[in-house]
C-alpha cells in the first residue's frame, strides 16, 4: 500500500489529455492533476506539491514546456520532469534530456512506458 | 431887416446847422442829404437846393434836389448835377463863388460847393431868384453846412462801410464756415475711408500672409519631397521636408545639386528619366533610391508633373518624390515568400506535408491509447471498475472518429476541385523533381538514372500535384535505400507511353522492398515500414493519382527492391485548344 500518494500534474493544452490521463494515472497509483496552461499551473497551490511534472512541450499562445522548466529552475523549485509531444520530430529527444528533463515522450505513448519514466521521474521502482 | 437882425438869425441858423449831426448818427446818407436840404432851404429861403454824394468804386451817386415850390421846378436832381459839371467844371475848387444860371426858364444866383475839400465827397448847390443871393451870412451858413454834410457823410459812409464791411465780413465767415464744415465733412470722409481702405489693406495683408503661411506650412508638412524645376531641369525649389531629408541646404540643392543625393546606381537611369519627361512635355514618373541624411538609401517614386501657361506653354515642372521603401520592400518579400510556397510545395514529400497535421492527429490517437489503457487497467482491477471502464472505452470511440475525420480532410485537400487542370509535361515535371532530389540522393549515396520518353504525350492535371507524387515516390525510393549496403543504391525514373493512350511513370530502386503479403496495405493510410513519417505518403499520392483518373501500384522487382508506378491518361487531342478557348 502507498501511504501517501505522489502527486502527478499534467500540463497539456490537449482537451483529450487532460481527461484521460489523470484517469490512468489514478489506476496507476497517482494522485493527479491537470492544468491547461504553464501559467494556470504556476499559479496553482500545486507547485509545491508535485512529485512529478508531465509537460507537453508545445502549447499555443502561452508559456512553451521547455518555458515553465526554465521558470521552475529560476524559483529553485527542481520537478521531475516528463516532457510529451505529439510532434514527431525525434531530434528533441536528445537535447530536452541534455537539458535535465527524466523523459520524453511522443504521443501516443503506452501506459507501460508512462509508468516507467514516472517511477524512473520519483527514483522509485 | 437891420443888420443886427440878420446877424442874430445866421447865429441862430449856424447853431442849427452845426446841430445837424446829432440826428444824422446811424443814418444813411440820403437821410443826412435830405435833412440837410430840407434845413437849409428853410434857414435861407431857397428856390433850389441839390447835395450830390458821389458813387465810389463805379457806384452811381447820390442825389437830392428840394425846390420851393413843386409847381414851378420839374427839374430832376440828376439834370441839375450834369447842368453843374457842365457849367462849373469837373474840379470844385475852381468853382466860381456865385453864378447866374437859368434852370427850368428862372434865372437865379447859384452857389455851389464841394464836399469834402476836394471835392471828393460830393457837392453842394443853392439856388436864389434874389438877386443879393448870397449874403455873406448866407455864404457862411452854406459853407459850414457843406462841412457839416461832408463830415455827416463821411461818418455815414464809414458807417455804411462798416456795416458792409460787417456784413460781408459774415457772409464770408459763413462761407468760409461752411466751406470749413464742407471741407471738414469731406475730410472726415475721406480719413474715413482712408482707414477703412487701410483695414482692408490690412485684412487683405493678413489674409495673403496666412495663406502664404498655410501654403508653406502645406508645403512643408506633406509627406513628400516637393520640389520645382525650370525648363531645362535644374532644379529650383525644394521644400524643407525635402532639405532635412536629403541633409543639404537649397544652395547646395539648387540646379543639379540635388542628384548628389541619389544613388550612384540609379542617378544616371533617373536623370535619362527626368529627361525624356522633360522632352514628352507630359507627366511622367521614375523609381531611385535616395540618400537620407543619416546615409541610408531608400526608394523614392519621383513623379513630375508641367505647368502651363494660358497658350500650352510649359512654364516650370513640379514633382514630388514618395517613399516607396516600405512598398518595395513588401513586393520583395511577397515575391520571395511566393517563390518559397512554390519551391516548398515541391519539395515537401508527403511526409513532410503532413508532418504539421501529424500533431493533430497524435493528439487523438494519444486519447485513445491511454482511454484504451486505463478501460483495461479499470476492468482488471479488483472489484473491476465497469462504470469507468465503460466512460474510458467510450472515449476511445469518440477519439477514433476524430482520427478519422482528420484522414478524411486530409484526402479531400487532395481530390478537391480546386485541383489546377492544366497541360502538363510530365517529363519537364519529373527533371524539376529530380533537381530538387539531388542534393538528398548525393547524401544518402544514391544513384539517380532518368529514362524520359521524348515522344510522351502531355497530361492534363495539377502540376504541383503530379510532382508531390513523384517526389513522393522519389523520397522513398532513397528512404529504401538508406540501410542497403553491399550493392549500389540506384534509382531509376521511367516515363512512357502505356497502352490505352495513356502515360506511365515507374520510380525503380534497389531497396529493401516489402513483404509481398503486405501489397495489399502499401496505400492505406498510416501503414508503414519506415521507422519515421506517418504511413500518409502513399494513401494521399494515390487519392492525388484517382483524381487524375489514373492507377498508382507497387510491384516487387525481380532482383533487390521495388518498382512504384503510375498511369494516367494523357492529354485528348485538341483539348488544349479546347481549354485555351473555354478559358478566353
Amino acid at each position: 500500500m502507498i501511504a501517501t500518494r505522489s502527486l502527478v500534474s499534467v500540463v497539456d493544452d490537449d482537451p483529450s489529455v487532460r481527461e484521460s490521463l489523470p484517469d490512468l494515472l489514478h489506476e496507476l497509483g497517482f494522485a493527479a492533476r491537470a492544468f491547461v496552461s504553464a501559467e494556470e499551473f504556476l499559479a496553482s497551490d500545486c507547485v509545491e506539491h508535485t512529485g512529478c511534472l508531465i509537460l507537453d512541450i508545445a502549447m499555443p499562445g502561452g508559456m512553451s514546456g521547455p518555458d515553465l522548466q526554465h521558470e521552475l529552475t529560476l524559483r529553485r523549485r527542481q520537478i521531475p520532469i516528463i516532457f510529451i509531444t505529439a510532434n514527431g520530430d525525434h531530434t528533441i529527444r536528445p537535447r530536452l534530456l541534455a537539458q535535465g528533463a527524466a523523459a520524453c515522450l511522443f504521443k501516443p505513448f503506452s501506459d507501460t512506458a508512462l509508468l516507467e519514466a514516472i517511477n524512473a521521474a520519483l527514483g522509485t521502482s | 431887416m437891420g443888420e443886427t437882425e440878420r446877424l442874430k438869425r445866421c447865429i441862430n441858423d449856424l447853431i442849427s446847422v452845426l446841430a445837424l449831426p446829432a440826428i444824422w448818427t446811424g443814418g444813411a446818407p440820403t437821410h443826412v442829404l435830405s435833412t440837410l436840404l430840407e434845413a437849409l432851404r428853410g434857414m435861407l429861403g431857397l428856390d433850389l437846393v441839390y447835395a450830390r454824394m458821389n458813387g465810389r468804386r463805379g457806384e452811381a451817386p447820390i442825389e437830392v434836389v428840394r425846390v420851393a415850390g413843386a409847381d414851378t421846378f420839374t427839374v430832376q436832381a440828376h439834370e441839375i448835377g450834369v447842368m453843374l459839371d457842365k457849367r462849373l467844371g469837373a474840379d470844385p475848387r475852381n468853382w466860381p463863388p456865385v453864378t447866374r444860371n437859368v434852370i427850368d426858364g428862372t434865372e437865379m444866383s447859384i452857389v455851389a460847393m464841394p464836399l469834402g475839400l476836394q471835392g471828393e465827397i460830393g457837392a453842394l448847390m443853392a439856388g436864389s431868384e434874389r438877386a443879393d443871393f448870397p449874403r455873406e451870412t448866407e455864404r457862411l451858413v452854406l459853407g459850414v453846412a457843406a462841412n457839416q454834410a461832408a463830415i455827416g457823410l463821411r461818418e455815414a459812409r464809414l458807417l455804411s462801410d462798416q456795416k458792409r464791411l460787417a456784413t460781408e465780413l459774415d457772409q464770408r465767415v459763413a462761407r468760409r464756415t461752411a466751406e470749413l464744415t464742407a471741407a471738414n465733412q469731406g475730410l472726415r470722409k475721406e480719413v474715413a475711408e482712408r482707414r477703412r481702405a487701410e483695414d482692408e489693406l490690412k485684412r487683405a495683408e493678413e489674409a495673403i500672409r496666412a495663406s502664404e503661411h498655410n501654403l508653406q506650412l502645406i508645403i512643408n508638412t506633406i509627406p513628400a519631397l516637393a520640389w520645382s524645376a525650370r525648363l531645362d531641369g535644374s532644379a529650383e525649389f525644394f521644400n524643407q521636408h525635402y532639405l532635412d531629408y536629403v541633409g543639404l541646404s537649397a544652395e547646395q540643392a539648387q540646379d543639379w545639386g540635388w542628384a548628389t543625393a541619389v544613388h550612384p546606381d540609379d542617378r544616371d537611369g533617373l536623370i535619362a528619366t527626368w529627361q525624356a519627361i522633360i522632352a514628352s512635355g507630359s507627366p511622367g514618373e521614375g523609381e531611385a533610391r535616395l540618400r537620407r541624411s543619416d546615409g541610408e538609401y531608400r526608394w523614392f517614386l519621383f513623379r513630375a508633373n508641367p505647368l502651363r501657361d494660358e497658350q500650352g506653354h510649359i512654364v516650370k515642372w513640379y514633382g514630388i518624390k514618395t517613399d516607396i521603401e516600405a512598398l518595395r520592400q513588401s513586393e520583395l518579400n511577397l515575391r520571395q515568400m511566393t517563390e518559397t510556397i512554390a519551391h516548398m510545395t515541391r519539395v515537401m514529400t508527403m511526409g513532410e506535408l503532413t508532418a504539421a497535421i501529424a500533431h493533430e492527429i497524435n493528439q487523438p490517437l494519444s486519447g485513445i491509447i491511454t482511454n484504451a489503457s486505463t478501460s483495461l487497467r479499470m476492468l482488471a482491477g479488483d472489484p473491476p471498475n465497469v462504470d469507468g471502464a465503460l466512460e474510458t472505452a467510450r472515449r476511445t470511440i469518440r477519439d477514433a472518429n476524430r482520427v478519422s475525420d482528420v484522414i478524411t480532410r486530409l484526402r479531400e485537400l487532395y481530390t478537391k476541385k480546386e485541383a489546377a487542370a492544366e497541360s502538363v509535361d510530365l517529363n519537364e515535371a519529373t527533371r524539376e523533381v529530380m533537381a530538387l532530389s539531388l542534393s538528398v540522393m548525393q547524401k544518402d549515396g544514391v544513384i539517380p538514372r532518368t529514362e524520359l520518353a521524348a515522344d510522351l504525350p502531355r497530361v492534363t492535371g495539377d502540376r504541383v500535384q503530379l510532382q508531390q507524387v513523384v517526389l513522393n515516390l522519389v523520397r522513398n525510393a532513397v528512404d529504401a535505400m538508406s540501410a542497403v549496403e553491399g550493392r549500389p543504391r540506384e534509382l531509376l525514373i521511367r516515363t512512357g507511353r502505356d497502352e490505352g493512350d495513356r502515360v506511365l511513370l515507374t520510380v525503380r530502386d534497389t531497396g529493401v522492398g516489402f513483404q509481398r503479403e503486405h501489397a495489399g496495405r502499401l496505400f492505406d493510410p498510416f501503414y508503414t515500414t519506415k521507422t519515421s513519417g506517418m504511413g500518409i505518403g502513399l494513401s494521399v499520392s494515390r487519392s492525388i493519382i484517382e483524381s487524375h483518373h489514373g492507377r498508382l501500384w507497387a510491384a516487387l522487382n525481380d532482383g533487390p527492391g521495388a518498382t512504384f508506378s503510375f498511369s494516367i491518361p494523357c492529354e485528348p487531342v485538341g483539348a488544349r485548344v479546347e481549354s485555351l478557348v473555354s478559358s478566353a
